[in-house]
């Protein structure tokens, strides 16, 4: 009943906020960004031509009518088509969706089991040697650009090493992948028993979410080390070690008066780490749908980049969603999620 | 993750997991029994039809679509072999007659040339070819149109005519272009429907043409697979598969050349051409460029219709300095709008050499004597306009006149050049034919209804020219005419010509056969593999 009435209110909010932003950015690529027409006119095009390409992408219209009309479909689950692929802009998401889920999932749940565990020790040893060292790795791991930190990694690996394969894409060039079930070729070779492919799948996974894992890890110990030291100086654990209760103990109430914070965070985290998860998939061609956003928005290909801003909105909302109303579910003492 | 297990296993339980996955991360290298070849490009094709053009559809569609005539070849003196502009033969039509007024062309084709899918070639693939650019309206019509060309219709099995307008000498090398394709249309027809008369949509995602090659497998984002086409009429190719790879990072794609595990890669940067030369993991292959690298200058706004302002701005230009700092050494002095690579091509009426002291006389003539001021305005669409407005303007302001740099985005560019509006009065902008035929290159540049003469340089002598010559048939007569016309255009100056960029390819040092094309994309079927 409490979580029918948080569900309720929050999705009355979702309408009108993926409104504004689908506004905002139709607005955006119209006024400020690339012009497609030119690009798909070609260098022999007349000024006849042009004007027939405007009109079949329909950038002839007042601007205001192209939103409604690109919003009257919207409703019925046409994205419109990509300029530059010509397939309809939602089955082109659809298709990329799991690619970069995956990457993302892997990248920030490695990420995560390395920063948690991390920064809860050194909030039960603050100055140490530990902390030192953590705050050290942690300010690394965030000041790294990540179109960088990925090309670095190929270098060094890769070209100098040998260790890893070439960032040439999902799976090695020879291999077959393993047909579709949910979209990863590690998974689905998986479920399918195809030990070439899930190898060859799991072996270029590991440099790219090795990448986003270095990058989330660093927010995530910084974080969890301020929410675990809040924890720690607070009411619960005084009392507990008033009370002379074993270290083991205390640290356990650290855990479970942390989890509620550091599982917001990182739900914050994932839908931050959207963009840079696109920027690896470019230095390392995963072709996801952080590349075909990267793409369509240098292409000036609008129903594309409108659409994939859309998933995006949607996408966050969707995690803050599942994650506050885990919280409402789990967490007791609240009758509203923060 | 309970209590101290987790802490300390979860941080190396990571680590071990991370080095186990490099360890035995093996690069996948299986021996193939047939020849691949593995080109890393910017990004797969979106498209197969030359007439709806899509980002990488240019650098594909002339694998697979091959012409009725092609360009014949001689050996350059350094030994490798080039396109003899002069000379064009047949290929998939095996000679053709042209009608005593010019107008009508006959060609006869090749017997017994197959697509991938079995079906011969016949007049009627060509007619429907046509009937289907001439319909849609794109690049391929304008072609059709520049060539006068207004109808195709099949005569026999194996004769086909073309009507022209009126003669056109630039029919013939029109048709060594990947537009209008000429398609199997036995095949093609089998998946139109009614709303899509002409297959466009199943044209996207397959090929069905007469060329060495022929689309197999395509994964968007990911790679597109070419086969040999089984049919072919001439020999079969070295290469029986290309793997078409997107790469999108240009640093990766030069890292994988490097490391040998791609064979070609698409459009190096001059940087890393330059960082490529002496290192012998990479063979670099250069040509003469075709686009030249000029600031335009719009007769139409003050000063610039002054002939002594145009003049002056060439004589205050040190090329060779452009040519080092903004191609790295890699450009040829441009000195006709015609490049250097086109039949016709004549450099002897360039007379601007650098000198600033001659300049400072012509504006001081003109009326200019401290020099003027104007905007020089460029944008992102090539990587050479900035640095090269840069170096311009700061050596105009030698000699007095300041050119400011203005940026303006591409699209703005393109738009304000387009016909009917071309109103930037100073601008750098980068075109080159695609045909390697003097009368084509001049008229499109610089003829007063040329689509591409972006800054409106007009003079009705050197129209006359070119209509002329558009219709001279005989090419020493031709020849003549473009060579006047070029005169005409150099005295004029109209473009503040600076260099013609050389073009580059990088690929695998074991690869060899690479002949240079002037669509600026490589041919596969050229390319073979030497061992060593």
């Amino acid at each position: 009943m409490k979580v029918r009435r948080f569900l309720l209110r929050r999705l009355i909010f979702i309408v009108p906020l993926l409104l504004g932003i689908v506004f905002f950015t139709f607005m955006l690529v119209r006024i400020g960004g690339q012009d497609p027409v030119e690009m798909l006119a070609g260098p022999t095009a007349t000024q006849a031509h042009i004007d027939l390409i405007e009109r079949e992408l329909g950038l002839d219209q007042p601007l205001l009518s192209q939103f409604l009309i690109y919003i009257g479909n919207v409703f019925t689950g046409n994205l419109g088509d990509s300029w530059i692929s010509s397939q309809p802009v939602l089955d082109d998401i659809l298709r990329r969706a799991p690619i970069t889920l995956e990457l993302l999932f892997w990248g920030v749940g490695l990420g995560a089991l390395i920063g948690i565990p991390v920064g809860l020790r050194v909030a039960g040893r603050p100055d140490s040697w530990f902390d030192q060292c953590a705050r050290v790795v942690s300010l690394f791991g965030f000041s790294i650009p990540t179109y960088w930190l990925g090309l670095v990694m190929l270098f060094v690996f890769f070209y100098l090493l040998g260790w890893a394969p070439p960032g040439i894409g999902r799976i090695g060039l020879v291999v077959i992948p393993p047909e579709t079930i949910t979209g990863s070729y590690l998974i689905d070779s998986l479920l399918t028993g195809d030990w070439e492919a899930a190898h060859s799948a799991f072996s270029h996974l590991v440099l790219p979410v090795t990448c986003i894992a270095i990058i989330s890890a660093a927010p995530i110990i910084k974080h969890t080390r301020a929410i675990a030291l809040e924890v720690y100086r607070g009411d619960a654990v005084r009392f507990a070690r008033a009370s002379g209760l074993p270290r083991r103990i205390v640290r356990r109430i650290v855990m479970r008066n942390s989890t509620v914070p550091v599982m917001t965070f990182v739900g914050t985290e994932i839908t931050g780490l959207v963009g840079t998860t696109s920027l690896i998939e470019f230095v390392f061609a995963w072709g996801g749908l952080g590349q075909y956003g990267l793409n369509a928005i240098i292409s000036g290909d609008f129903a594309a980049v409108q659409g994939y801003v859309l998933f995006l909105a949607l996408f966050s909302v969707i995690v803050f969603l599942i994650i506050d109303l885990t919280v409402v579910i789990i967490e007791p003492r609240s009758s509203e999620a923060t | 993750m309970v209590g101290v297990l987790s802490r300390t296993t979860g941080v190396l339980g990571a680590a071990a997991l991370l080095g186990t996955g490099l360890a035995v991360a093996l690069p996948a290298v299986t021996a193939s029994a047939e020849e691949t070849l593995l080109v890393a490009a910017t990004a797969v094709p979106e498209g197969f039809d030359g007439d709806a053009l899509r980002p990488g559809t240019q650098n594909v569609v002339p694998q697979v679509y091959e012409n009725l005539v092609r360009y014949g070849r001689i050996e350059g003196e350094d030994g490798r072999t080039y396109l003899d502009p002069s000379a064009i033969e047949g290929h998939l039509a095996e000679s053709w007659e042209v009608s005593e007024d010019g107008t009508r062309w006959v060609f006869t084709l090749r017997e017994g040339i197959l697509s991938p899918y079995g079906n011969e070639l016949t007049a009627d693939d060509v007619e429907w070819s046509w009937n289907k650019s001439f319909d849609q309206q794109r690049t391929g019509n304008f072609i059709a149109r520049v060539s006068n060309v207004e109808s195709v219709e099949a005569l026999s099995d194996y004769e086909v005519a073309f009507n022209l307008s009126a003669p056109s000498s630039i029919f013939l090398p029109a048709l060594t272009l990947y537009v209008p394709g000429i398609y199997d249309s036995t095949e093609v027809r089998s998946h139109a429907t009614d709303e899509d008369p002409w297959a466009l949509e199943w044209l996207e995602t397959n090929t069905a043409g007469f060329g060495a090659y022929h689309l197999d497998t395509l994964r968007p984002d990911e790679m597109a697979v070419f086969v040999a086409n089984p049919n072919y009429f001439r020999d079969q190719p070295f290469f029986d598969r290309i793997v078409y790879r997107e790469v999108p990072s240009a640093a990766s794609r030069a890292t994988l050349l490097l490391t040998g595990d791609v064979d070609w890669i698409d459009r190096p940067a001059v940087q890393q051409v330059v960082e490529f030369q002496g290192d012998d993991r990479v063979k670099i292959e250069d040509s003469p460029g075709r686009a030249m690298v000029a600031a335009w200058m719009n007769p139409n706004f003050e000063p610039f219709g002054d002939v002594r302002v145009r003049q002056a701005l060439n004589y205050a230009i040190d090329r060779e300095e452009i040519i080092d700092s903004v191609t790295r050494g890699t450009g040829d002095v441009a000195m006709s709008v015609v490049p250097p690579i086109v039949d016709g091509y004549d450099p002897s009426f360039f007379a601007y050499d650098y000198d600033p002291d001659r300049a400072r006389e012509l504006l001081t003539e003109a009326g200019y004597p401290d020099g003027f001021e104007t905007e020089l305005l460029y944008s992102d669409l090539w990587w050479w306009l900035e640095p090269f407005t840069i170096q311009v303007s700061s050596q105009l302001s030698e000699v007095g006149v300041t050119a400011t740099p203005t940026r303006i985005t591409g699209s703005d560019m393109r738009s304000r050049s387009a016909p009917a509006v071309r109103d930037m009065p100073f601008f750098v902008f980068e075109s080159g034919p695609i045909i390697l035929d003097p009368v084509y290159t001049l008229y499109l540049l610089a003829h007063s209804e040329g689509v591409s003469n972006r800054s409106d340089y007009s003079n009705p002598d050197f129209d006359a020219l070119i209509d002329e010559a558009r219709e001279t048939l005989d090419r020493d007569a031709r020849l003549a005419l473009t060579t006047d016309a070029q005169r005409i255009w150099m005295e004029d100056a109209p473009w503040l010509v600076a260099a013609y960029p050389r073009t580059f390819e990088a690929m695998a040092p074991d690869i060899v056969g690479w002949v240079p094309y002037p669509d600026v994309h490589e041919r596969w079927y050229d390319l073979r593999r030497v061992e060593d």
